[in-house]
């Protein structure tokens, strides 16, 4: 005997095998459940999940747009200083924040009356997630975008620019990816300022974590600006395009999860029909296992176990079938996410509906079973 | 001999039907084989499931070693089906999806025995019962009187105290009925209680006792 003979098997794993195996052996059963549940996924996927991948596409489309973003802008003298980071500093809400400095037109110092690009003094503890190489800036450093270096005639981030009104050239140690969030100061130059330099601030950027936080934390914004003539200063937000976006996910999400429910209790109603035919099909088997000694609670198990498997399977061939279908189609596809909830929702369906002919299975008695021809 | 099968004032109807058994006693001592013998639809085949506690009589005991199973929740009565008794049903009853040798032993399953341990007896019982070589065949590939001969091997892969059998030789050669009156008396010298409906003289003949309904 084997060692692996040696060692007695729980009673989950000795079920799972027996249900696997018996699922494997009622070839019809087992493929007409698959069939039945991969249809229920490819159906949802191609209707209900067309469509909450067509509001994911919209709401990405408009949060491209920047629905996120706080931008204040101060005239030159208006008193708004790069002290105003320390008071939004750990406010709930603010996910990225920066402040520049006024526009100091620099040129490359190797070109001869070159073109002048605006360079910025910068301020935030997140600058660095903009930079290439991603680093913490340099004091006495500047970082260009790809827009500032075609201005300035670099064609790489390797050299230096020098003020128009004179002073030291600063070296152009690498670049700057600039988002929708920075889009409108460019082309951008920035020297970020080392931690504890307060100076003058002209524009201040300020994204929020969800575009629900865009009102309440521009309000904040303003409170904290601290200049002597609040008509020096102007504060845009993106508050309208949040509401078209809160507008927008409210009514096509709540279109696409009603698709979602109806066609899904659509289907399990069929699915639980058929399966209720699959498993009358099958007493004469649970006839004999009874007899041989097998208790109610095992013959609902197997029963369980004999559609989960087969409606795992169809539920993930399902799923992936419509999804490459939409792709193949150029529709746009569900999130990953939504096809693995899906399946799990489709197969937990299916051992739901198998649940009471289980129980009606379990409970005939052996007698009247195995005289069924 | 002791008597571990013990039948007192069984009374059992189908509903809405008379009654087949109205205060019906017997013992089945150990060691004995008994032929169960009458005409059709007197309730030979209904005597054998309530003997094997595949249904609840009306009223009376069914008491397997002194214990009234009659009165047992139904998981009880299951796992004495997978432990204690042997069937042979009629038809053989076998699963037709799967090999032989699963059919000989899927009640290891009932009985939380590893199939580890239950496959070396099941090919022992085939060898010795001439059906070795059809191990991995499905039950629709054999022959009847092979198919008699695994439901045989299956109801005896246990040792169980109690062996029921259903016509077993009803669909067999004279050869292959031998081979089953053989294996049904060896159980019983193994001090097994052997019960056996049938209509063949030739097996009554090899019976220590007839009952006729």
């Amino acid at each position: 005997m084997s060692a692996a003979g040696d060692v007695r098997s729980p009673l989950v794993t000795a079920v799972l095998r027996e249900g696997l195996a018996s699922a494997l052996a009622q070839r019809v059963a087992s493929v007409v459940c698959l069939v039945i549940v991969a249809g229920m996924c490819a159906t949802v996927v191609l209707t209900s999940g067309r469509t909450v991948a067509a509001e994911a596409a919209v709401l990405a489309t408009i949060d491209s747009a920047g629905t996120r973003t706080i931008t204040v802008r101060a005239d030159t003298g208006s008193g708004l200083d790069s002290t105003v980071l320390d008071r939004l500093a750990g406010v709930r809400g603010i996910a990225w924040l920066a402040a520049f400095g006024p526009a100091l037109d620099t040129t490359n110092t190797a070109v001869v009356d070159g073109r002048r690009v605006p360079l910025r003094r910068a301020w935030g503890q997140d600058l660095h997630e903009l930079t290439t190489p991603a680093r913490s800036p340099v004091p006495g450093a500047a970082w260009a975008s790809p827009a500032a270096l075609a201005a300035l005639g670099m064609p790489e981030a390797a050299g230096s620019v020098t003020p128009r009104t004179g002073g030291a050239a600063l070296p152009v140690v690498g670049t700057l990816r600039v988002d929708q969030r920075l889009a409108a100061l460019e082309p951008l130059l920035v020297h970020p300022v080392p931690d504890g330099t307060v100076g003058e601030v002209a524009v201040l950027v300020v994204i929020t974590r969800a575009p629900d936080d865009v009102a309440p934390v521009a309000a904040l914004v303003r409170t904290v600006l601290d200049v002597p003539d609040p008509a020096t200063v102007s504060v845009t937000t993106s508050e309208n395009l949040a509401d078209l976006r809160a507008v927008v996910s409210g009514q096509l999400g709540s279109s696409g999860r009603g698709l979602v429910l109806l066609v899904l209790a659509a289907s399990g109603v069929l699915v639980a029909a058929i399966l209720h035919g699959l498993v009358m099909l099958r007493r004469r088997d649970y006839g004999r296992r009874r007899a041989l000694g097998a208790t109610r609670g095992l013959i609902v198990a197997l029963v369980l176990t004999q559609t989960a498997l087969p409606a795992a399977v169809g539920a993930a061939l399902g799923c992936a079938g419509a999804a490459l279908a939409l792709a193949v189609l150029g529709d746009p596809v569900p999130a990953a996410g939504y096809l693995l909830a899906l399946a799990v929702l489709a197969t937990a369906l299916a051992v739901l509906a198998a649940v009471v002919p289980a129980v009606t299975a379990s409970r005939r008695d052996p007698l009247t079973e195995l005289r069924v021809p | 001999m002791t008597a571990p099968l013990r039948v007192r004032d069984l009374t059992f109807a189908f509903a809405g039907q008379p009654a087949l058994f109205d205060g019906w006693s017997a013992d089945v001592a150990a060691g004995e084989v008994v032929a169960v013998t009458g005409p059709s639809g007197r309730g030979k085949s209904t005597l054998l499931y309530l003997l094997g506690l595949m249904l609840r009589p009306s009223a009376g005991r069914v008491e397997l070693d002194g214990v009234d199973c009659a009165a047992l929740p139904d998981a009880a009565r299951a796992r004495l089906r997978a432990t204690r008794f042997g069937f042979v049903f009629q038809d053989a009853a076998l699963d037709p999806g799967r090999t032989v040798l699963d059919n000989v032993t899927e009640a290891a399953l009932y009985r939380g025995e590893p199939l580890a341990e239950a496959r070396p007896r099941a090919h022992a019982l085939l060898e010795r019962f001439g059906v070795a070589l059809r191990a991995s065949a499905r039950p629709t590939q054999i022959s009847g009187g092979q198919a008699q001969r695994i439901a045989l091997c299956r109801a005896l892969l246990h040792d169980p105290p109690v062996l029921l059998a259903d016509e077993p030789t009803g669909n067999l050669d004279p050869a292959s009925s031998a081979t089953v009156v053989d294996a049904l008396r060896e159980r019983a010298a193994a001090g097994a209680a052997v019960v056996v409906v049938t209509h063949d003289p030739a097996l009554v003949r090899r019976c220590d006792r007839e009952v006729r309904l």
